[in-house]
């Protein structure tokens, strides 16, 4: 999170990865950052420990709906802090 | 800072429970009248800033600091400590902000040195760190409650630990000096033999360590050493797979005695620690593969990265037992101790509150 917030910052687009556990983190350090609205997307917990396989393959189903995702073509899972509101 | 009311002091504890401001024990209450004597003890302003507390990312002033110290239970002769120990682990080397996330149980130890260590009442013998000594228990616990309210620290949201340990309420204790054969562990950042410092370091609970001296037995100090590294290269520690970190090893002052009088020092004992402290990328391999080092089976692996990660301190009472504390080894510093000299001179006397408490 705080990567993909120090990256925000600098003007670049950018989608944090944040697995179940650990949304509501994410959604404390988006805002302890300043940036409550920075992108993220959902993944399965736990990826520590997963095979490259299982890692592949996961790869495989997020990349595309990341891309979509920085490219502004597509929502995040975070709703807005506004919409949320 | 926020200023709450309530009808009273056990509704206030109840509405301080509420919002999460506590660390599940009842708290004394942090009136204006209390911080504002507890930061006169400070001998500095309320608005000054210390630094930044992660994750939260939130300013750290004197009388955030002096509130929780209130809220813990502080006299103010606790207070330089308690600032001391907030300083140390502002400094980035400490990496709070992860220190507070991790899933690990990591938490951190302060370890006072120096002659004010004693004339407050930081306990370093018998239980240092069990209940019973009101120094100890109030200073660890203002830090936990400073990275609870100033980091915004809470469990499941931003405590992400596991499982945590005890040690996460307050783990404070002073080192032995009297008792120790050795010069103070502050020595060993440049301090004067007689200077205040603490140390603190993020640490998993101590892990006991049983060894029974042979006085007749000239290879006893050896074996000493072979059971503590024996500890240190368990196979569930982090240290283990990550190879980074510190270290704690708490001798009491009978083992302490043992090394000493056979001619090992701070040195040579944490280089020999070091040495002793190795397992094999094979073992590794066929535990945590995924954390395992590039290799043949056979290769030696050191768990600590030199012996500068060996933290020796002497505390607790003569006896059997001494203790090990595993460390997290990650953050981007790899989980260092960090040390800061505490600073009584700008204090100013209270009157009627020395060793009386806030009231």
């Amino acid at each position: 999170m705080r990567d993909g917030i120090e990256l925000a910052h600098l003007g670049r687009a950018v989608v944090a990865l944040v697995t179940e556990p650990f949304w509501p983190q994410g959604d404390l350090i988006a805002l302890s950052g300043g940036m409550p609205n920075v992108p993220r997307l959902r993944l399965p917990h736990p990826v520590a420990g997963t095979s490259e396989a299982s890692m592949a393959e996961l790869a495989e189903q997020i990349a595309p709906r990341l891309i979509a995702v920085l490219r502004g073509d597509s929502d995040p899972d975070n709703p807005s802090v506004e919409e949320a509101s | 800072m926020a200023l709450l009311s309530a009808n009273d002091e056990p509704g206030a504890i109840e509405l301080l429970h509420d919002l999460g401001c506590t660390d599940g024990l009842p708290v004394v209450i942090p009136t204006l009248e209390r911080v504002a004597r507890m930061v006169l003890a400070s001998g500095l302003d309320a608005d000054v800033v210390l630094g930044e507390m992660g994750p939260l990312g939130a300013s750290v002033t004197v009388e955030k600091v002096a509130a929780n110290a209130v809220m813990a239970g502080c006299t103010p002769d606790h207070l330089p400590f308690v600032l001391a120990a907030i300083e140390a682990i502002l400094q980035p080397e400490f990496d709070l902000s992860e220190v507070q996330s991790t899933t690990h149980s990591i938490a951190p130890l302060i370890i006072a040195n120096g002659p004010l260590a004693a004339v407050t009442g930081i306990a370093s013998g018998f239980g240092a760190l069990g209940p019973g000594h009101r120094a100890n228990a109030s200073i660890g616990r203002a830090v936990r409650l400073c990275m609870i309210n100033i980091g915004g620290a809470r469990p499941g949201t931003s405590d992400m630990a596991l499982l945590g340990h005890p040690g996460k309420f307050t783990m404070c204790l002073a080192e032995a000096e009297a008792a120790s054969p050795f010069p103070p562990l502050a020595t060993g950042w440049g301090a004067g033999a007689s200077a205040d410092v603490v140390t603190v370091v993020g640490v998993e609970a101590p892990h006991s360590v049983m060894f029974v001296n042979d006085a007749d037995s000239e290879d006893s100090p050896e074996r000493l050493l072979r059971v503590i590294a024996g500890v240190i290269t368990n196979t569930g520690s982090n240290n283990l797979y990550l190879r980074s970190g510190s270290v704690v090893v708490a001798l009491n002052p009978e083992h302490a005695q043992v090394l000493a009088g056979a001619g090992w020092n701070r040195a040579s004992i944490s280089r020999r620690l070091w040495e002793l402290a190795t397992t094999t990328t094979g073992v590794l391999r066929s535990l945590n593969p995924a954390f395992a080092p590039r290799g043949d089976d056979n290769d030696k692996v050191h768990v600590l990265d030199s012996p500068d990660h060996v933290l020796l301190l002497v505390a607790g009472a003569e006896g059997l037992y001494s203790a090990v504390f595993p460390s997290w080894s990650a953050g981007a510093h790899g989980n260092v101790a960090v040390h800061q000299m505490v600073v009584t001179g700008q204090a100013c006397e209270i009157p009627g509150a020395s060793n009386s408490g806030v009231e």
